[in-house]
């Protein structure tokens, strides 16, 4: 009697890890990892390495989640580390001219960013892996004319305490990516627009037959991606207080492996922007553990890139897909 | 009489600038800027500087632009040529001369990894092969401790043969013809260029889809082995361990704007012969303009989109669902 009790609840506790493997298996992955870190180097969870840990997440994490939008449609944005240098950039340089205005003006510019992309892409037929990267690489060399490759201090303290603000011994940066992440899950699983955003991704002929407009959607998630990669660089000057064309220089890579290692899968219409929270606490996190224990960039960028190709091939669902190019 | 030859000659040159309208681009670029700086466009430091540009864009995308015909991407020829110079340099005082065989080694093995990954777990293959590059390169970052190693014991690949032109040139020639020959004249590129104009169709018609895919990044990954011995010379015999993001894309803007489609079917080396001379052209006469080196860059990536869009236009013309 008790024996089949025990066997029942073992086998109704196997199912539900079974259904929720893509939620539980980030969480186990960054307990171990705090764990692991916190032996090696017990500075790891004391007070200013929370803090470190917060700042090195806040920004990555809003790129992340416009990052995620576009990658559960079943695109790829290649040009959002661009859009969030040009936007840093564009803060830094014009702030003495403007004032507070290049806030506002960096969010428009990025938005036009995405929308050239979202036409590119849509309007021309041109694989948007490709023409993000051809817009990359023009976006690229505008903000080289425009920073003429110099180092520029932000000396504006208005503008810095958009993200170096303590809020209950917390940094502001850190409320402003929460709020993101709560807005933009809200978006995909409440309203019709994330709903567009799923069915396009799943099946996006089936959408189009369904009635969706899916140009229209298509654009949208581009300049969204696009919008919070720019309001990301605005943060992000204003939490590092200056910076040059390296700005963002090794952030595509481990980018993309966050936003695969949280669950949303490269085939599209599955994942989101709550999923891409916990990839983005995995990546970020190691990568703030590894510096403080003086291991470099370059053994980080191969740990990355192994999670990112790992990370696709197990949550890639091959079904689905009849042609992979 | 000579309206008659006029008469004959004129359509197949119009057909032929019709198939290869990046010719016209070519002479427009070539005559434009011998007639803007006649002195210095044609002066020998140029011609060989010229020289030197091409054949670095065309050894690294010899094998990408035959990947490209079956319509996927090969994005990881800077990550092979950057970790096979540092295997040389590490195994060179170990087996002498044999090591520069790391290059190609790791290249045909790079390749069929990738192959592997990309048909049988189906990942698309651009983001695929730049994280490959991303990891190569940090491989190469770690095993070099950061610094360019150089390797001077390779210098006879590269001696001078025959003066005013670069022994490089002469060694781009017999890979180029190869590989030319290969998508040309044997069943291996038929089925390329069949299975980049119809994958489904290649496999309903017989072909075993996946294992000609994973060849097709095999072959490309050794012939970008095969192009970094000559690279490594080419380039000083150093280790290079800084990554540079912006010259990295020139090669596949070399093959996109030769007019090998993204959705593959036609194209391939030959034509990104042409590809690299335009974009060789281009970017030495922007230098000679004395512009700043930024807005090189930016027109760069402008002619990549609009080459993009041309190529993708012309192509999907039965409204193909792009991603």
């Amino acid at each position: 009697m008790m024996n089949r009790a025990l066997a029942g609840k073992r086998t109704s506790f196997g199912a539900w890890v079974g259904k929720n493997s893509t939620s539980i298996m980030p969480v186990a992955v960054i307990l171990v990892m705090v764990f692991v870190f916190q032996m090696i180097n017990p500075f790891y969870l004391q007070y200013q390495g929370i803090v470190s840990l917060l700042y090195s997440m806040s920004y990555f994490l809003i790129v992340a989640c416009g990052l995620t939008f576009v990658i559960m449609m079943g695109s790829f944005d290649f040009s959002v580390v661009s859009v969030l240098k040009f936007s840093a950039l564009l803060c830094v340089i014009y702030i003495e001219k403007i004032g507070l205005w290049v806030v506002p003006l960096a969010m428009v510019v990025s938005i036009l960013f995405g929308l050239v992309n979202g036409l590119i892409f849509t309007k021309l037929k041109v694989p948007s892996f490709l023409a993000t990267l051809g817009v990359s690489i023009v976006i690229e060399g505008i903000a080289l004319i425009m920073s003429k490759g110099f180092l520029r201090m932000m000396e504006n303290e208005i503008f810095r305490s958009l993200s170096v603000t303590f809020i209950l011994g917390l940094p502001s940066i850190f409320f402003w990516a929460i709020a993101v992440v709560i807005v933009c899950t809200l978006v995909s699983f409440l309203t019709p627009f994330g709903r567009r955003i799923f069915a396009i991704g799943a099946n996006a002929a089936a959408a189009a037959h369904s009635g969706i407009n899916v140009t229209k959607n298509r654009i949208a998630a581009f300049m969204l991606s696009s919008f919070l990669a720019g309001f990301a660089g605005i943060l992000y000057m204003a939490q590092m207080g200056g910076g040059s064309m390296a700005i963002g220089a090794d952030m595509t890579i481990p980018l993309f492996a966050s936003v695969v290692a949280g669950g949303t899968t490269l085939s599209g219409g599955v994942g989101g922007p709550h999923r891409t929270l916990l990839g983005v606490m995995i990546i970020t996190w190691m990568q703030t553990g590894l510096l403080m224990l003086g291991i470099g960039k370059d053994v980080q960028v191969v740990v990355f890139g192994c999670i990112a190709i790992i990370m696709s091939i197990f949550t890639t669902e091959r079904r689905k897909i009849k042609i992979v190019k | 009489m000579k309206n008659r030859v006029l008469k004959q000659a004129l359509p197949s040159v119009l057909k032929m600038l019709k198939a290869y309208p990046v010719i016209l681009i070519l002479i427009v670029f070539f005559v434009g800027f011998t007639v803007a700086f006649p002195n210095r466009f044609m002066a020998p430091v140029n011609v060989s500087a010229m020289m030197r540009q091409f054949v670095m864009l065309m050894l690294f995308s010899a094998g990408p632009s035959m990947v490209m015909t079956t319509g996927s991407m090969d994005l990881s020829y800077v990550g092979i040529w950057m970790l096979g110079g540092i295997f040389v340099w590490l195994l060179y005082p170990l087996i002498g001369l044999a090591a520069i065989l790391a290059m190609p080694l790791l290249g045909l093995l790079t390749g069929f990894m990738i192959g592997m990954i990309q048909a049988k777990a189906r990942i698309p293959s651009f983001i695929l092969t730049i994280s490959i590059m991303f990891t190569y390169w940090g491989l190469t970052a770690m095993l070099s401790g950061g610094y360019p190693r150089t390797l001077n014991a390779y210098a006879f690949l590269t001696a001078k043969l025959i003066p005013g032109i670069p022994t490089e040139v002469l060694w781009t020639i017999p890979i180029l013809v190869v590989a030319i020959l290969l998508m040309k004249r044997t069943t291996l590129g038929t089925y390329f260029y069949a299975i980049g104009s119809n994958e489904e169709g290649a496999h309903m018609a017989g072909i075993n889809v996946t294992r000609y895919k994973i060849l097709a990044f095999t072959i490309s990954g050794f012939f970008t082995g095969i192009g970094s011995i000559i690279l490594f010379q080419h380039l000083g015999g150093s280790v290079p361990v800084e990554l540079n993001l912006n010259t990295m894309n020139w090669p596949l803007v070399a093959i996109i704007l030769g007019g090998t489609p993204l959705m593959g079917g036609s194209g391939g080396p030959q034509r990104t012969i042409l590809g690299a001379l335009t974009l060789t052209v281009l970017v030495r006469g922007l230098n000679i303009a004395m512009l700043e080196p930024e807005a090189i860059q930016l027109l760069v990536g402008l002619m990549l989109i609009a080459s993009i869009v041309v190529g993708a236009r012309s192509q999907n013309k039965g409204g193909m669902e792009v991603a």
